[in-house]
């Protein structure tokens, strides 16, 4: 009797069934998520002897990360490539998010939204593969070029690895830039650019003062999301770069799987986290700020 | 209460047009507003007030005429070099900045220090009765407060013509007439044009000293409040202005400016046409306010004319209760308005009723 009042009262408490709703996706992201991410925790500061990891505590792998030329080169040519598809990105994604929020009438904004995912709908390896074709050696933007008399020979503009991955990224990431920039503009309320213009500024100035403060959260939260995932992009490195131009992803690739220092590969890892964490925070702070003052 | 005719022309319109596509906003809009003047510019919506306010600011082009502000053509003036300053219907406070950053939003090419401007940001504060407000942010205002920071930003800039768009139509009621009141004090004080977009003839009636009337694009009454109320120039503008009671009448001859009526209800009536000239209306009717017409009690005498009544509706206000009265035995109702004094009973409905009235209340629209 009492029993069935306490399994009545559970069935009934929404904290209850809050967790059952919840339990499938609580379970994933434990088993899936946390779970590898404390056990490459616990490898980094654990010891690699031939392809295993034995119980031996130590900070030698952080050392090796942050000392070691090549992974140092290596860290900072991720995060420098990082930042430059970021900025690529949002810089290319802001005046696109403004054009289709300021000048494209309301009823076709969601085909242009529309258009702008488009390119998701193709496999992300046979877009990097065709920007190989684009790029590459007496490819598609060369023989444009050499066909129209501008220049002499073949930029091979694949043979420059940094640039070429930019270029292939930047373009991957636009629609996630596009979008929350996009957001943040329309609820840019349209009375205070009046308002702008009526206090005596040019709409240039306006833009400046009111429209670019306001969209930052939008910007914000582009720089973040394409930011946080490109700096541990593995698959553009290899196929655009033919593996020339490593960045950490593939670092951390080759430690684990072809030397299997574990180890040393969890030690990267974690240390890669933490730098993007880092600056997550300085933007979610940065964002913060620019929020603090809206409702 | 009417404004004086020697003041310098502030604003002028010269047959303005303004067409959207095919449909005709402005229908040729012609009309000056003085300097220092508090003028009103009252309709239904959609009857293109705010349209005519944003040609004025520059948020609007016009089609065809002119818009002089201070004898200078407006044509090619974009809003930001124009001599004038807005208050927004939503206000458009700046939701990124501080009370004090709003309000010196314009301030930014103004030469004096840093120093100076606050302080001028500050007088501007105490002037709407934000004293102090500065630094607070301003998402954390009340309508009220968010209506006196936009006020503050504009009047800072001492433009020669302030715009109001439907500045209070926002606020609630209790708010609403206590603002207008400011307003009307703070218009005195800075001695700068206001121009108020409104939808509300009672606010329009309190608070300006003209008022342009506006149907469909087009001005249809500009005047001084007394006058609109008195003598409408049309029965639309009658309509839309208070309350008016419209009786048919036939107009039995006409001779030496004087015009004789027979009213249905009231009987015949002469009125004198050089005072009262009869407007343009479909069929003859004469238009009598409430307040026009009195009830009489107990052995009261009427000073002019008197008509019988039936009660056919109280409507009880507190201070005043309105009475629709059949007048005398016919099916025109009319409703009239009693001040309530202690010791006058409320009368029911159905009550047998003297209605007092004075002919030259009464308006012809034939």
């Amino acid at each position: 009797m009492q029993n069935n009042g306490l399994l009545a009262r559970i069935r009934r408490s929404e904290g209850a069934s809050g967790l059952a709703i919840i339990s499938p996706t609580a379970f994933y992201a434990i088993l899936l998520l946390a779970a590898p991410l404390v056990t490459v925790m616990l490898f980094s500061v654990l010891t690699s002897e031939n392809g295993h990891i034995v119980w031996d505590f130590s900070l030698s792998n952080y050392e090796t990360v942050f000392t070691h030329p090549v992974y140092r080169a290596i860290m900072l040519r991720s995060l420098m490539v990082s930042m430059l598809v970021t900025l690529a990105t949002v810089l290319l994604a802001y005046p696109l998010a403004y054009y289709i929020s300021f000048n494209v009438p309301a009823h076709r904004k969601s085909m242009w939204l529309f258009l702008v995912t488009l390119p998701f709908w193709t496999s992300y390896i046979i877009r990097v593969s065709l920007w190989r074709v684009i790029l590459g050696y007496n490819g598609v933007i060369d023989s444009a070029l050499m066909d129209l008399g501008l220049v002499g020979e073949p930029l091979n503009i694949l043979s420059n690895g940094v640039m070429s991955i930019v270029i292939t990224l930047a373009h991957a990431y636009a629609p996630f830039a596009i979008l929350p920039i996009f957001v943040s503009l329309e609820k840019v309320d349209r009375a205070l650019l009046e308002a702008g213009q009526d206090l005596g500024e040019t709409r240039l100035r306006t833009f400046w003062r009111v429209t670019l403060p306001l969209s930052m959260p939008g910007v914000i939260a582009a720089v973040l999301i394409v930011f946080i995932p490109t700096v541990g992009d593995y698959v553009t490195p290899e196929l655009i770069g033919g593996g020339k131009v490593p960045m950490i992803a593939n670092m951390i690739e080759s430690q684990l799987l072809k030397q299997r220092d574990q180890a040393l590969g969890s030690a990267l890892s974690v240390t890669v986290m933490a730098i993007v964490a880092v600056v997550s925070i300085i933007f979610l702070t940065l964002n913060r700020r620019f929020l603090g003052g809206q409702k | 209460m009417t404004f004086s005719d020697d003041k310098p022309t502030m604003i002028e319109f010269k047959d303005v047009h303004k067409y959207y596509g095919d449909y005709h906003a402005l229908r040729g809009i012609n009309g000056t507003i003085k300097a220092g003047e508090f003028f009103s510019l009252l309709g239904p919506s959609g009857c293109g007030k705010t349209t005519l306010l944003r040609t004025i600011a520059g948020f609007e082009g016009i089609s065809s005429g002119a818009v002089l502000i201070d004898s200078k053509s407006m044509e090619g003036v974009p809003a930001n070099e124009r001599p004038t300053n807005m208050v927004f219907q939503s206000y458009a406070i700046f939701p990124h900045m501080s009370v004090a950053e709003n309000v010196g939003f314009g301030l930014r090419k103004d030469p004096r220090s840093k120093a100076e401007k606050a302080r001028a940001v500050e007088e501007a504060l105490e002037m709407v009765g934000l004293k102090g407000y500065g630094g607070r942010a301003a998402h954390a205002l009340s309508g009220g407060q968010r209506q006196r920071v936009a006020l503050a930003r504009a009047l800072i800039l001492k433009p020669k013509v302030l715009l109001l768009d439907e500045p209070l139509s926002a606020l609630d009621k209790k708010m609403r007439e206590h603002m207008q009141v400011e307003l009307i004090k703070l218009q005195r004080q800075v001695g700068i044009t206001f121009i108020l977009v409104t939808h509300d003839q009672e606010e329009a009636l309190v608070m300006s000293d003209r008022i342009a009337v506006m149907f469909d694009g087009e001005i249809a009454q500009l005047a001084d409040p007394e006058t609109l109320y008195r003598r409408p120039m049309s029965k639309k503008v009658a309509d839309f202005i208070g309350t008016m009671n419209f009786v048919p009448a036939t107009v039995l001859s006409e001779a030496g400016g004087q015009v004789e009526v027979e009213a249905k209800g009231l009987g015949r009536v002469m009125l004198d046409a050089t005072i009262q000239p009869p407007i343009k209306g479909e069929s003859p009717v004469v238009g009598l306010r409430p307040e026009t017409l009195t009830l009489l009690y107990d052995d009261q005498k009427a000073t002019e004319r008197e008509t019988e009544g039936v009660v056919d509706e109280v409507i009880y206000f507190g201070d005043m209760t309105y009475y629709d009265v059949y007048l005398g035995g016919t099916d025109v109702e009319v409703r009239l308005s009693m001040r309530n004094v202690p010791g006058r009973p409320i009368l029911d409905v159905g009550s047998k009723v003297r209605v007092a009235w004075s002919p030259s209340a009464l308006v012809l629209f034939r």
